[in-house]
């Protein structure tokens, strides 16, 4: 009797674990936020925008982009090109468009009001298209840009989010079921820190720099006065402009295409949350199938070690500016 | 046969009469559009698109919409709101050369930043739920930060001084928000042919936000319908005024730039929206003085004044309408399309000037006083040339007077003394009774709400000047209220004032159905003038105070425990005694070893000796090494205290 009882119970319980494991893939979502104002910080919104351009591409729709923006460039006062963002000092890409919404502008962006957008809590007032209204099979691409450090990111030069605030949202999301697959890219300096405190399973971290590295911005534009993209989010962007709604690209051949002497940093991923039995068809925004972590860890991109002092051979200008 | 001859023909009967009835002249769905260009006095083009939408009154359950926008008729039932008019402007309306009695200056020179006013259909006590639900709704709709119009703090609940009337309106406005494609995107797609035909087609956003000022508005009435059970129809007008400079070829400076509609926008009219009831382009000229044609045919009319010796258009106007001292030309866009664009063109032949008209008294309002503890807010009305044109209308007790209503919203960490209230006409102090014949005050309170001001004043016509300043205190603001950027300033919206007993309308002498824009042109608007918003310098915190001050207290401990520990701790020449111990040890280790081995043979004496000899003499060095360390620590605790406590 005894045996039968708990030969039932386990049966239940692999019954539990294994329906979690087959929620099927509903829809995709992409949180966006960047974290910097003032006109100097005019990379951090083409960033932010460029990958609004390339989400919106590959097929999320407007109602399903959360996008935050702490100032506005596009219309700024010494903003010679009035209505327009450029990733590129070739001016050949208006970022922003004829159809930009913006859900978080200005003074909105804050820890605060972030924190809520992934956990879900508002007040009953706020309206849906400013609410993450993400379910149990949601894919979620979570993207941050703006001036971070070790194991913290800042918000409008007056607040802070650290790595556990993260961490705690995750949990959060993940208890109340808030996504199947979360992944989170980061463009900040020592971008990797703000991954430390995460536990929950189902996440993949993506972020530019190391503990102690700086990532760095590509060019400037003498134009329009400032720089104008960072190097993680151009080499990232130069990966997903070769490709279309159609492709099947992989995670693996996103990773390799960065390559640390032209970021000048150390990109830095973290795939042990992310079961890699799972080979999971990331469709429309981006075919993944992850392969065995043996073949994960490409050489190249682990095994050059954080260095600050090696003198790169600069073939971009020279004026580099840190995030 | 024949009864199914009469059964078919009583069906096509039955089905024209329901035709008849769901075609009904007051049952259908309007939409309409409509451009306005007008050449502006100092070298600028306005170009005002106008869309008007009506929704009739219907059901309130089952409510279908084809044209008019499923968002909006959500938002007037759920809110119940009455009127509200919603406005994102970037720029100053420049009075003194754009005019400021006509209607379009009148409805369409809005306050920089984003204005928000509305009226309500609930009880008084819910209305302030309402209005919060309201601006949360429209923040999300229009992607700006409306929301932050929700706390007490921000709005105010004006009587007589604004506008419409009623204990139910709410107004509040944000003169530092941002206005930039995102919130034209969704204004647009209220639109039944969103941006993608018609009149709206020409809006190329960075021609839009290149202007030297540009405003959308959204305003929506409600009309009730008299019935019960039948939701009230709604009216929905959304215009979007731009100000722009075309490009100039010309060498000679007097002459004004010739402008054409490709050259302004970049695009031509290639359709028009084949939603809209009627789409038309108008251009208006004002104050043509060589040409005082009265009694003459339209016809000639039209021909002779679309190209005459001072200017030329590059296409025939339909129609040409006439008042007063403006014209304007009527294009029709019906027969545009992709081959055949609409690219109307103006081009100057002669010098020409003029001038629009402009309100009686010119406002303008500046801060006065310096520092972080007091200042003075003054608004200064100012005689213009149109004022002896309006004198004559206005007759109080036999005396000519001028009525002027100004309205003001303080935030609270302004504090206004209202008892200050100063007014100097023509630079001579009043009492206030002469001139001030109504005020109403409703004082801040800390934190929790602003404080407004309403007045009404009766100037005599001939009157140059009228000053009236009032001082306030700046308050302080608590560390978490201060924006990221505090170090800017703080902003107090915009004065309104109006004048009731002048109303601006241009009546063309048209029939009423025809047009939306001219039937509000032709609707008597009050004159009113919107001032600058103030920027105030607060006293601010130094934000990094707390980490300055971490810094140099950890620094300090850090250098005072750290060298105590050292004096301490650290024995002076231990290396060097451990490193001799060593050499000895190292270098008699054969010579012990083989000493030991002696000694095990003969017996002990050998060991003890090389270690005692050295605590002795190592203690007498201690003992005053140690005498010495103390009276060092001491004399440095000493000369600590004596520093910390003399000031």
């Amino acid at each position: 009797m005894k045996i039968l009882l708990i030969l039932g119970l386990l049966l239940c319980y692999s019954f539990v674990s294994s329906s979690g494991d087959t929620t099927i893939h509903t829809n995709n979502w992409a949180v966006l936020v960047c974290t910097s104002r003032f006109w100097f910080n005019y990379r951090h919104m083409a960033n932010t925008l460029s990958l609004y351009r390339t989400v919106k591409r590959l097929g999320i729709p407007d109602e399903r982009i959360i996008l935050m923006l702490a100032d506005d460039m596009a219309c700024n006062a010494r903003n010679e090109y009035p209505a327009q963002v450029f990733n590129n000092e070739n001016h050949k890409l208006n970022l922003y468009g004829d159809n930009v919404e913006v859900d978080y502008r200005g003074y909105e962006v804050t820890v605060e009001n972030f924190l809520r957008v992934l956990t879900g809590r508002h007040e009953n007032a706020v309206p849906r298209s400013k609410r993450l209204l993400s379910d149990e099979g949601s894919h979620i691409l979570l993207y941050m840009t703006g001036h971070g450090g070790d194991e913290f990111l800042k918000f409008q030069d007056a607040e802070e989010l650290q790595s556990h605030d993260l961490a705690d949202a995750v949990k959060q999301m993940k208890e109340k079921r808030r996504f199947k697959e979360l992944m989170i890219m980061v463009d900040t300096c020592q971008a990797a820190t703000l991954f430390n405190q995460l536990q929950s399973p189902g996440v993949l971290a993506i972020g530019s720099s190391l503990k102690g590295e700086n990532s760095y911005s590509h060019h400037l534009d003498s134009d329009i006065g400032v720089s104008v993209v960072d190097r993680f989010t151009y080499y990232t962007l130069a990966f997903f402009e070769r490709l279309n709604i159609y492709d099947n690209a992989s995670l693996n051949s996103l990773f390799r295409s960065y390559d640390p002497r032209l970021l000048m940093s150390t990109a830095y991923y973290r795939t042990d949350l992310y079961q890699p039995h799972l080979v999971e068809l990331w469709r429309p925004f981006i075919l993944i199938q992850l392969t065995k972590p043996s073949q994960v860890k490409s050489p190249i991109v682990r095994a050059i070690p954080r260095c600050h002092s090696i003198n790169f051979p600069s073939t971009m200008q020279t004026s580099q500016m840190m995030s | 046969m024949a009864s199914l001859l009469r059964s078919l023909i009583l069906l096509l009967i039955v089905q024209s009469f329901l035709f008849a009835i769901a075609f009904g002249s007051n049952e259908v769905e309007e939409f309409s559009e409509a451009l306005l260009l007008k050449p502006l006095p100092d070298r600028k083009v306005l170009a005002h698109f106008h869309f008007e939408n009506r929704a009739p009154p219907s059901n309130s359950h089952g409510r279908h919409h084809h044209l008019f926008p499923k968002a909006i008729s959500q938002l007037v039932q759920k809110f119940r709101v009455k009127e509200m008019e919603l406005s994102f402007t970037q720029g100053r309306w420049n009075h003194e050369h754009w005019g400021g009695f006509d209607p379009l200056s009148s409805m369409n020179a809005k306050p920089v930043g984003v204005e928000l006013w509305a009226v309500f259909d609930v009880p008084q006590s819910q209305v302030d739920t309402s209005w919060k639900n309201l601006t949360h709704a429209l923040s999300g709709l229009f992607c700006a930060s409306i929301n932050f119009l929700e706390s007490s703090t921000s709005y105010a609940a004006p009587t007589w001084g604004f506008g419409p009337n009623s204990d139910k309106l709410r107004y509040g406005s944000l003169p530092r928000e941002a206005v930039c494609t995102e919130n034209l995107t969704p204004w647009l797609k209220l639109l039944p042919c969103r941006d993608k035909d018609g009149i709206s087609a020409l809006m190329n956003r960075p021609s839009v936000y290149r202007g030297f000022y540009h405003s959308q508005r959204l305003h929506l009435s409600t009309v009730e319908s008299g019935q019960e059970g039948l939701a009230s129809g709604i009216v929905l007008e959304q215009t979007l005024t731009v100000v722009l400079q075309p490009e100039t070829t010309s060498v000679e400076s007097n002459m004004q730039p010739s402008w054409s509609i490709s050259s302004l926008f970049g695009r031509k009219v290639v359709g028009r929206c084949v939603l809209a009831k009627s789409s038309n382009v108008y251009l208006q000229l004002e104050g043509l003085l060589g040409h005082e044609l009265k009694n003459v045919d339209t016809e000639i009319e039209a021909h002779e004044l679309w190209k005459n010796a001072e200017f030329e258009l590059s296409l025939k106007p339909e129609r040409v309408l006439r008042e007063s001292s403006s014209f304007l030309f009527i294009f029709d866009i019906d027969k545009s399309s992709d081959s055949e664009p609409f690219d109307l063109g103006l081009t100057w032949k002669l010098p020409s000037k003029w001038s629009c008209q402009q309100a009686p008294l010119h406002a303008s309002r500046f801060l006065m006083g310096s520092g972080n503890e007091r200042g003075a807010i003054a608004i200064l009305l100012k005689a213009t040339e149109s004022q002896e044109k309006l004198s004559g209308r206005d007759l109080t007790n036999g005396h000519c007077t001028i009525k002027a209503n100004i309205f003001q919203i303080f935030p609270w960490y302004i504090k206004v003394y209202y008892h200050s209230l100063q007014i100097f006409v023509d630079q001579q102090q009043t009492t206030d009774s002469e001139v001030l014949k109504k005020i109403n005050v409703s004082p801040s309170t800390d934190k929790v709400s602003s404080g407004m001001m309403e007045m009404m004043l009766e100037l005599p016509c001939e009157v140059k000047s009228v000053a009236i300043s009032i001082e306030y205190d700046k308050g302080f603001l608590h560390i978490d209220e201060y924006p990221p950027d505090a170090n800017q300033g703080f902003d107090i919206p915009s004065a309104l004032i109006s004048f009731p007993n002048h109303h601006a309308s241009l009546d063309f002498q048209e029939e009423l159905s025809k047009s939306p824009l001219l039937s509000s042109f032709k609707e008597k608007s009050l004159v009113r003038s919107y001032t600058e918003v103030l920027l105030v310098p607060l006293t601010t915190p130094d934000f990094s105070m707390p980490y300055n001050v971490i810094t140099i207290t950890c620094t300090i401990f850090a250098l005072y425990f750290g060298s105590l520990l050292n004096v301490l701790r650290r024995r002076i020449g231990e290396e060097e005694r451990f490193l001799k111990s060593q050499g000895k040890k190292t270098g008699g280790r054969l010579k012990q070893l083989l000493s030991r081995i002696t000694a095990k043979i003969r017996g002990r004496p050998n060991e003890e000796q090389s270690s005692s000899e050295s605590p002795a003499a190592q203690s007498s060095v201690l003992s005053s090494k140690l005498i010495f360390k103390i009276i060092l620590v001491a004399g440095a605790a000493a000369a600590w205290q004596y520093f910390s406590t003399d000031k």
